[in-house]
């Protein structure tokens, strides 16, 4: 069974959620037998979900099962969610049962506070090999998806275990959405060792938040760099939290001080501290900076996650092997996905990348092969820790208010929009604010007199500072 | 500035809101965008502008324009 899923007792808890809901490992391999007959063999179909026992009683059930679930937030825009529902046109959509009467469609079971329901979408020819389906960008959502394989879940499973030597004793809090790669990679790599997954949807800002993490004794934390600077706005230093043994973080680089704050307090206290670097077409984890160099090296991804391989090319693709010269970060490891769909017949295509990935960061590494991201090669920033696809933002932009001039760029602490027409400035600022649910500070409306572009029309990122 | 100005404009910073748009009744629950990263710079606005720190517990109930008032009478700020 996927994942070694077979090998834990009928009573072993699987996961927890803040809702009191519990899910055995005997309980979820008797779904995943159970969902074989809910629909035909290998369907596709749009999982929305929740943070809780159902979301991964239905991820996990029916990817054991061998259905091709494209896991989405149950909460998502609804633009998008008909944009989605256009292209890939799914058989079949599960959704939280409280959201089911929105849908015009025929159920045919309900499980675990979720409703399956029947489209009357014609079946879709889909790989053998495909597993599972997740957006490729956080919040700005962008119908392209990450077509994932079997042996990525296993060999992610795999890798993460070994190297935060995950047991069946450890209950991890999952904070992080499942439809996520990083939070999906935290059940992955969980169930493979036997130990109980606490998820939860509440906000850390909320009093149950802290009394679930107390009352199920949590052994770890999972965050993006947000997640971290809430904890410490928390005060979290004075907590009194003796389960919690191990801080992961991943999801995009943290401000120096705040990881050296976390990096010394666990140091301090006996804990372990691990950064970790990863992207959504790795399934999640590539690279992890061992505890032990947690503050000397701090700011540093770390050495490339077990069975994996990282390494640098220069411009002309040539390698580099000198510490601290500069090149395109690479990966090679099982991890690495089968490649994109932008469409239903896509979901047909195997494996385009064969286990090895230009990752779009530019990096170096240091005498001891620790590797250092200097900034990206792609168009994406991540706010808050979730990627934002400029490309995507500018495409909103221009598809709200047809025929405005717009460019999008930025850092990761602030994305920087460029404008040419003074009377959009608060429309545009709104419709990001209301789309990408992003914090409005963290988004800055310049008002330029044109956008420069070269004679083919692109746009040249470069001089838009100089406007 | 005086303190209401003040605190309204930790929710335009926050929310992007207009100030005609706030009143008890916005919070939590009728605002979509209302989540721990909104709610937590909302802190971080308030903290600065009136020179004060919350407590954890405080954060927590900051969770409505109604409650943000009444957390502020805690620390003798008076809107």
């Amino acid at each position: 069974m996927i994942l070694n899923l077979d090998k834990w007792p009928e009573d072993a808890v699987a996961a927890i959620d803040w809702q009191g809901e519990q899910l055995t490992y005997g309980e979820l391999r008797d779904f995943a037998v159970k969902t074989e007959h809910l629909m035909p063999s290998r369907s596709l179909f749009f999982l929305l979900v929740e943070n809780n026992v159902g979301g991964i009683a239905w991820t996990i059930g029916n990817i054991c099962a061998g259905n091709v679930p494209l896991i989405l937030n149950a909460h998502m825009d609804e633009e998008l969610y008909k944009s989605l529902h256009e292209l890939y046109r799914p058989p079949f959509v599960c959704v939280p049962t409280g959201m089911a009467d929105k849908y015009p469609y025929e159920t045919v079971a309900t499980s675990y506070g979720y409703t399956l329901m029947k489209t009357g979408c014609e079946a879709c020819q889909m790989n053998d090999e495909l597993s599972h389906l997740l957006p490729t960008s956080g919040s700005t959502g962008s119908p392209k998806l990450v077509r994932h394989k079997y042996d990525n879940i296993e060999a992610a499973a795999l890798n993460i275990s070994t190297f935060f030597e995950l047991t069946e004793v450890d209950r991890p809090l999952m904070v992080l959405p499942l439809y996520y790669t990083m939070g999906l990679s935290m059940v992955f790599s969980h169930l493979y060792v036997g130990a109980t997954v606490l998820i939860t949807n509440l906000s850390m800002t909320d009093r149950r938040f802290w009394a679930f993490m107390k009352e199920q004794h949590a052994t770890s934390f999972t965050g993006v760099p947000y997640s971290y600077e809430i904890l410490n706005l928390m005060r979290f230093f004075r907590m009194d939290l003796p389960d919690l043994t191990l801080l992961t973080q991943g999801g995009g680089k943290m401000p120096r001080e705040l990881n050296l704050k976390f990096a010394e307090w666990c140091r301090n206290t006996g804990r372990r501290w691990i950064a970790t670097y990863g992207q959504s077409e790795c399934t999640a984890r590539m690279a992890w900076l061992p505890s032990k160099w947690a503050v000397e090296k701090v700011g540093s991804i770390g050495i490339a996650v077990p069975n994996g391989e990282l390494s640098l090319i220069d411009m002309e693709g040539n390698p580099i092997t000198t510490p601290g010269v500069e090149g395109e970060m690479c990966y090679r490891g099982k991890n690495v996905t089968m490649g994109y769909a932008s469409n239903r017949e896509d979901l047909l295509l195997g494996d385009e990348r064969n286990g090895f990935i230009r990752t779009g960061d530019l990096a170096y590494f240091d005498e001891d092969g620790c590797y250092y991201i200097v900034g990206r090669m792609g168009r994406f920033l991540k706010l808050f820790g979730m990627r934002v696809g400029l490309d995507e933002c500018e495409n909103k932009i221009k598809s709200k208010f047809p025929g405005i001039e717009c460019a999008c760029t930025g850092t990761d602490d602030k994305m920087l929009v460029y404008l040419t027409d003074e009377s959009y400035k608060d429309k545009v600022k709104d419709e990001l604010v209301a789309r990408l649910k992003l914090v409005a500070s963290s988004i800055e409306v310049h008002i330029i007199n044109e956008i420069p572009k070269n004679d083919t029309g692109k746009i040249l990122y470069t001089r838009l500072a100089d406007k | 500035m005086d303190n209401t100005q003040k605190y309204n404009e930790a929710f335009v910073h926050v929310f992007g809101a207009q100030a005609d748009d706030l009143n008890d009744e916005y919070g939590k629950d009728t605002v979509q965008e209302w989540d721990s990263v909104h709610q937590l710079s909302l802190v971080a606005e308030l903290e600065e502008a009136f020179d004060i720190m919350l407590d954890p517990e405080d954060i927590m109930e900051l969770t409505s324009y109604k409650n943000g008032k009444e957390l502020l009478k805690k620390y003798d700020i008076e809107l």
